[in-house]
């Protein structure tokens, strides 16, 4: 069963995690690594990634003619999202546990996990 | 460039929208016509959909480093219900295919012109973090 754990933030989360010592971050990132290299060796990493910084997003909708609009205006309180993490696990149980684990590697931020929409329900 | 595009939904969007049937089928032939197009010119590299908000869990690790899970959201968050993972020339190229995504077919085939949220996606941890 594939999940997807997403890790948001505030745009004043991340200007915080900014000003935190370099030796801080260092640790922080190589706790995430090793994650990443205990998922890989257990079978269980799909991917992962981290998002360019929240001041880069863009929202875009199609206008009649299928011209993108864009827009970079966000209202202060919206999370944005960090990065993620997609796992291949037997059960949720185990699922929550990454998160949990990834969670306890970043000063104990809630960790949002959500399974894949199976094949079936999209060939609807 | 890599680019994550991101169709967020609210809580009070559960379950499949309750359209006709023929307008459903129009929607998800619709996605599965771009997934086939992205894939043919090379720009796709993954593309998912998401389960419903009500299987949603928000995990914190608690004091011992068991997790410890919560059902509960705001009425107000936003969940994501899709992404596509596109690799593709510019910025410009993200936001039209994002555009293109924006306009799929709901109710009546009328295009839903639903925002979609367009991020880089960085090519590793800054150097000077290794």
């Amino acid at each position: 069963m594939k999940y997807i754990l997403l890790m948001s933030g505030t745009r004043a989360g991340v200007e915080a995690y900014h000003t935190w010592p370099k030796q801080d971050i260092e640790a922080h990132m190589a706790v995430l690594r090793r994650i990443s290299q205990e998922l890989t060796e257990s079978g269980e990493f799909v991917a992962t990634q981290g998002l360019a910084e929240p001041k880069e997003a863009k929202v875009v909708r199609g206008e009649k003619n299928g011209v993108p609009v864009t827009d970079g205006i966000f209202p202060e309180s919206k999370e944005f999202l960090l990065g993620y993490w997609i796992v291949d696990v037997p059960n949720a149980e185990r699922a929550y546990a990454v998160a949990g684990w990834i969670s306890a590697a970043s000063v104990n931020m809630p960790i949002e996990v959500r399974q894949f929409a199976t094949h079936e329900a999209e060939s609807r | 460039m890599k680019y994550i595009l991101m169709m967020n939904t609210m809580k009070s969007g559960q379950g499949v929208p309750e359209w006709p049937r023929k307008d459903l089928q129009a929607h998800i032939a619709f996605m599965m016509a771009v997934d086939k197009e992205l894939h043919e010119r090379g720009e796709l590299v993954s593309a998912e959909g998401l389960s419903f908000p009500e299987n949603a869990k928000l995990v914190r690790a608690g004091k011992d480093g068991r997790p410890v899970t919560d059902g509960i959201f705001p009425e107000s968050k936003e969940f994501l219900a899709g992404f596509w993972i596109i690799d593709v020339e510019s910025p410009q190229r993200a936001y039209e295919i994002a555009a293109k995504v924006s306009a799929a077919p709901g109710p009546g085939g009328a295009p839903l012109n639903m925002p979609i949220e367009v991020r880089p996606i960085m090519s590793g941890p800054p150097p000077e973090m290794l």
